[in-house]
């Protein structure tokens, strides 16, 4: 029974910890874009993640809404923190506390500007603090401090879009010895505005993305455990919708393929929905 | 004061408003701006623009991306100022005119 929670407790991580959470309104809702705001801009997002899993004779239901701002310290890189707050459903105890806050940053390294269309490309990191409880049952955190960071590019035009990135996150121990395995990470989107909206209209643009998650196998006092560990495939259909300042975003999560070791719960299905304000 | 006379004394009193209204309006600016794809990210250029002293109103175009700007009266915007603003904002400044 520790093993299961341990594994459903990795899967919990890897929603919170994915570099999707990355947040700026002008990108995908799962995986990050190369965007960055203004320089001494602000951007305030209400994020509530949703994300089920069922198997192995268990069920974890996990709600995580989130406060997230970013500020723009020059025109090409931003710096923001997340404040999230969790609560976990199970077919057992459940539990609902602080998550754990998340600072990050984003440097938009490269930068081609045409007419109606840009080409981006930026780096990201992530450091994870270990604020959440872990010593509940189930665990709210990790109780480790870990680290993500990635490459994302991109090309934006009035009508079609497309992101391409890759991330890594490196796992630090934990509570109680336990050392969950690092994750990998490798996007790519599409996207299409339909309808060509000038500034000052609502603007609508639905976008499609794959999301590849691998994770290595978790260690207890330095042993690999057995049932922890492999990767999933998301097909993510997204959407955004804009009026001047504000955003909303949403989007849900698919698995279409899940090569998982040992005997695991599979991801349902994630959801998630962001209201976004620039200031 | 005939008939005629009153007509030309209206007339020349038009003209002469239509010409000062000429004289007070403010200055109008084009810049032209690479890399607007979203009305989303043009909010910034809003904010920038709307902060430079004189500039009293402002039109975005993101199909054209062209930006109009209207000053205010006397007041005048150099190609550095829109320079700097637009790159603030995340944007290329094109041409400026």
């Amino acid at each position: 029974m520790i093993v299961l929670k341990r594994k459903f407790s990795t899967l919990v991580w890897a929603v919170a910890l994915a570099p999707g959470n990355v947040a700026w309104a002008h990108g995908p809702v799962f995986s990050p874009g190369p965007e960055t705001i203004w320089q001494g801009g602000t951007e305030i997002t209400i994020a509530v993640p949703y994300s089920k899993e069922t198997g192995a004779g268990a069920r974890r239901d996990v709600l995580e809404p989130s406060v997230e701002v970013e500020y723009g310290l020059t025109a090409n890189w931003s710096i923001g923190i997340e404040l999230p707050y969790k609560f976990i459903d199970t077919n057992g105890p459940d539990a609902g506390g602080i998550g754990d806050v998340v600072f990050d940053t984003k440097y938009q390294f490269w930068k081609q500007d045409l007419p109606g269309a840009s080409y981006k490309a930026a780096a990201f990191a992530r450091l994870k603090l270990p604020t959440a409880s872990d010593t509940g049952v189930p665990r709210l955190g990790s109780g480790s401090t870990d680290l993500a960071g990635g490459i994302v590019a991109g090309y934006e035009s009035r009508r079609w879009y497309w992101f391409t990135s890759g991330a890594y996150r490196l796992n630090s121990k934990g509570g109680g010895g336990l050392e969950k395995g690092d994750r990998q990470f490798l996007n790519a989107v599409g996207g299409v505005r339909p309808v060509l909206s000038e500034y000052g209209e609502p603007d609508s643009v639905f976008m499609l993305e794959l999301n590849w998650e691998r994770s290595d196998k978790d260690k207890l006092i330095g042993l690999s455990l057995a049932n922890t560990g492999g990767w999933e495939l998301f097909l993510s259909p997204v959407f955004w919708w804009t009026y001047r300042q504000i955003a909303v975003k949403g989007g849900v999560q698919l698995p279409i393929l899940q090569n998982l070791n040992g005997n695991q719960p599979d991801t349902g299905y994630r959801g998630k929905v962001e209201i976004v304000y620039h200031f | 004061m005939t008939a005629i006379g009153k007509v030309l004394r209206i007339g020349v009193f038009l003209a002469l408003a239509a010409a000062g209204t000429q004289a007070w309006a403010g200055k109008v600016y084009k810049i032209g701006v690479d890399g607007l794809a979203c009305p989303f990210c043009a909010y910034g250029v809003e904010k920038y623009l709307k902060a430079v002293p004189g500039v009293k109103s402002l039109h975005i175009s993101i199909n054209s991306g062209i930006i109009t700007v209207t000053m205010g009266d006397g007041a005048t915007l150099s190609r550095d100022v829109a320079r700097q603003v637009i790159r603030k904002s995340g944007f290329t400044m094109r041409s400026f005119r």
